[in-house]
């Protein structure tokens, strides 16, 4: 966020928390901060959260947050309008920032999802789901399915503090690590902690269950590395293919040539 | 005089929908709700993915309900791969759904239905006021949610369940202090109670057949039988039970059964199980606005509030017994095979149903959410009150078709499956 974005300190920002299709996870994980949540409405003046509030006012805002992935002409349509009101817009979560699960639409045949197609009226029509910067410029992205509710807390106080919010740059492996776990990956799960950007306290290996990947890849991600250890441990490629993208494949490097380039190093 | 309401957007609810009114000389012509979600085909997404990929995926479709659809998900591939998980197992599930209920119902009834009652736009916004009431919901909602990052891993989209048991089996001392917490804030889930049973609901008799889950020996919310006042049937019959139709207004599908409207979620559950509550939950139902008949769908938020006070009585009857166990999960056989399991989420009754082959990847799924089967009903109610407000104006209307349909606590992002039209 560059930071001539950023807001005037002293004054009661004007904020609002949006989604369009998506599954109200994200929002969720702002009013699941329990303990802050009163806090929060009084640190910032909620002009809208149509979640959990009527009357809400589109108009003027500072910082608006986004849930959920294009999928609609109603999507993209309310996705501008709040685009259009607001000076900083903070994409919310995996649908916003990848378009998460529904993107997977992407690399699912035609033939699986066909017979659940139906005709609709224009304004609820499909348009192919995709992630919110595919329309619109994102100043801040937060990752996650959901994202971790205290993360967001973190955001709405640096920007009252007219700072620039940081986003976690490590892969998960360094907070599982860090919390003492068993490696999953070194059990036999095939866990995409490796590569996969932190800042979650490794939720779900802590929980017992194998990274996703669902924050996204790190810059400096080695797929061909994790590519070629799951193989070694017995995963067909296209079970690696279908994990790596299921939650970010629209933000994934092209898996196939990666692919290649390993076959030909074996060569 | 022709008049057409189309109502902004709606608030409170989850997901976005929008009613659409035409009112011709003072009578309601056509109704309709409208699903504003666009689709996401997951039962497209899931075909070809691995049985043990099924929850992960498929719990997307709700954060609300995500525990609910992650025990369907689970015990309906279980069903598929003949797996029948441990008592333990069984025991930490039904207390993992409890603190869903409990966060669920807190949510809702303070959050997203008591406004309406308050007259007032938002809880949070009047948390000056009503601080007592907000102080409450919140108590409530984070015991329910630490129940659910206990044994769930997280509070949304939980990780610990795995195919026929649980990856992170609690420790003594962790349910203990989930238990000590049960018992303080008990009185909070009766002032629920209390407090909703005291609240005037208008005047509203609508013929619906309520189905829940039915069991002899709890209060059914993982497992049953399927039970109306004139109908019971096993889980496995269901496309015997229910088609779906759809309509290009929306994005999501009705359910109907034999063409009729039927409704599901908490007051149907205390309706046909009145039998297995506690006895001060039973007490508190009989001091409620209930005997005016169980033919109003208002009657839902008070009904949600009494079995607030049953959820906690049940988890607390759990932490009485339980004393985990480590126990690995079991070795799972893979076959093909075909799984259906019902669950109920907090608003109405979940279905799951996998097709797996002899890999273990979904050839087939299928799922019905609760709000999907609630549309018609809520329509139905909607023509059977509007009637009555048509001449108070636009903003009468809109208010009480909000309060009404709100009532039903939908989940419009749950509701939007693009499933077959015609069961077979």
């Amino acid at each position: 966020m560059s930071e001539k974005q950023l807001i005037e300190v002293g004054k009661k920002l004007r904020v609002g928390f949006y989604g369009i299709t998506g599954c109200a996870g994200c929002l969720e994980s702002v009013i699941f901060n329990e303990d802050e949540i009163v806090g929060l409405f009084n640190l910032v003046d909620v002009q809208a959260f149509p979640f959990i509030k009527g009357a809400n006012s589109n108009v003027n805002l500072d910082v608006a947050f986004m849930e959920g992935l294009v999928a609609s002409p109603r999507d993209q349509e309310m996705l501008q309008e709040v685009r259009k009101n607001a000076r900083v817009l903070v994409a919310l979560g995996a649908c916003a920032n990848s378009g998460c699960i529904p993107a997977y639409r992407h690399y699912t045949p035609l033939e699986n999802y066909e017979h659940l197609v139906k005709e609709k009226e224009d304004d609820i029509k499909d348009v192919l789901p995709s992630p919110i910067d595919a329309h619109v410029t994102v100043d801040f992205a937060i990752p996650g399915c959901p994202p971790n509710g205290k993360e967001i807390l973190e955001v709405v106080k640096a920007v009252v503090a007219g700072k620039a919010p940081r986003s976690y740059a490590a892969p998960v492996c360094i907070e599982c690590r860090r919390k003492g776990n068993y490696c999953l990956l070194e059990l036999g799960k095939p866990c995409l902690g490796a590569i996969t950007r932190g800042g979650c306290g490794a939720v779900c290996p802590s929980g017992g269950f194998e990274c996703w990947g669902c924050r996204g890849q790190t810059e400096d991600a080695n797929l061909p590395a994790l590519i070629e250890l799951l193989e070694q441990k017995g995963f067909s490629w296209d079970f690696i293919k279908q994990r790596i993208r299921t939650f970010v494949g629209l933000k994934t490097p092209d898996l196939e040539p990666l692919r290649r380039e390993l076959e030909v190093e074996k060569v | 005089m022709s008049t057409q309401i189309d109502l902004e957007e709606m608030t409170k609810i989850e997901g976005h929908a929008t009613l659409r009114l035409r009112v011709d000389n003072g009578t309601v012509e056509h109704l309709e709700i409208r699903s504003l979600e666009g689709s996401r085909y997951f039962e497209g997404i899931l075909r070809g993915r691995l049985y043990n990929e099924a929850a992960e995926i498929a719990t997307r479709i709700c954060g609300i309900c995500s525990v609910a659809h992650c025990l369907a998900a689970h015990q309906a591939i279980e069903n598929a791969l003949g797996i029948v998980p441990s008592p333990q197992t069984r025991e930490i599930r039904r207390l993992l759904h409890l603190g869903e209920y409990i966060r669920s119902h807190a949510a809702h009834l303070y959050f997203l239905a008591l406004p309406d009652y308050l007259g007032v736009p938002s809880t949070l916004s009047i948390a000056l006021e009503q601080r007592g009431a907000v102080e409450k919901a919140i108590l409530l909602m984070k015991l329910g949610n630490d129940i659910v990052r206990l044994l769930a891993g997280r509070d949304i989209h939980p990780v610990s369940v795995t195919v026929g048991g649980h990856l992170k089996i609690p420790t003594e001392e962790q349910l203990a202090a989930i238990r000590e917490r049960l018992e303080q804030l008990r009185p909070a889930a009766v002032g629920t109670a209390e407090l909703f049973n005291s609240l005037s609901y208008p005047d509203l008799h609508v013929k619906l057949e309520r189905f829940s889950l039915y069991s002899d020996s709890e209060y059914a919310l993982i497992s049953g039988s399927i039970r109306s006042d004139e109908h019971e049937f096993e889980q496995n019959d269901y496309g015997r039970f229910v088609s779906e139709y759809h309509s290009p207004e929306h994005t999501a599908n009705f359910v109907v059964r034999e063409g009729h409207s039927y409704m599901v979620g908490a007051l149907s559950r205390l309706a046909n199980s009145m039998e297995r509550l506690s006895p001060e939950v039973a007490a508190l139902m009989r001091a409620g606005p209930f005997y005016h008949g169980l033919d109003n769908p208002f009657l839902i938020n008070p009904a949600q509030a009494v079995e607030l006070v049953q959820n906690f009585d049940d988890a607390l009857a759990i932490l009485e017994k339980l004393r985990p166990e480590p126990e690995a999960p079991p070795e799972i056989w893979v076959q093909a095979g075909h799984g259906i399991a019902a669950v109920e989420a907090p608003r109405g009754v979940l279905w799951h149903e996998y097709e797996l082959d002899d890999a273990g990847k979904i050839l087939h799924a299928n799922i019905i959410t609760p709000t999907a089967q609630n549309l018609r009903a809520m329509e139905d109610s909607l023509a059977a009150l509007l009637p009555e407000v048509v001449d108070q104006g636009r903003d009468a209307v809109v208010a009480t078709a909000e309060k009404l349909i709100r009532a039903y606590d939908p989940c419009f992002s749950c509701a939007v499956h693009f499933l077959r039209v015609e069961w077979l």
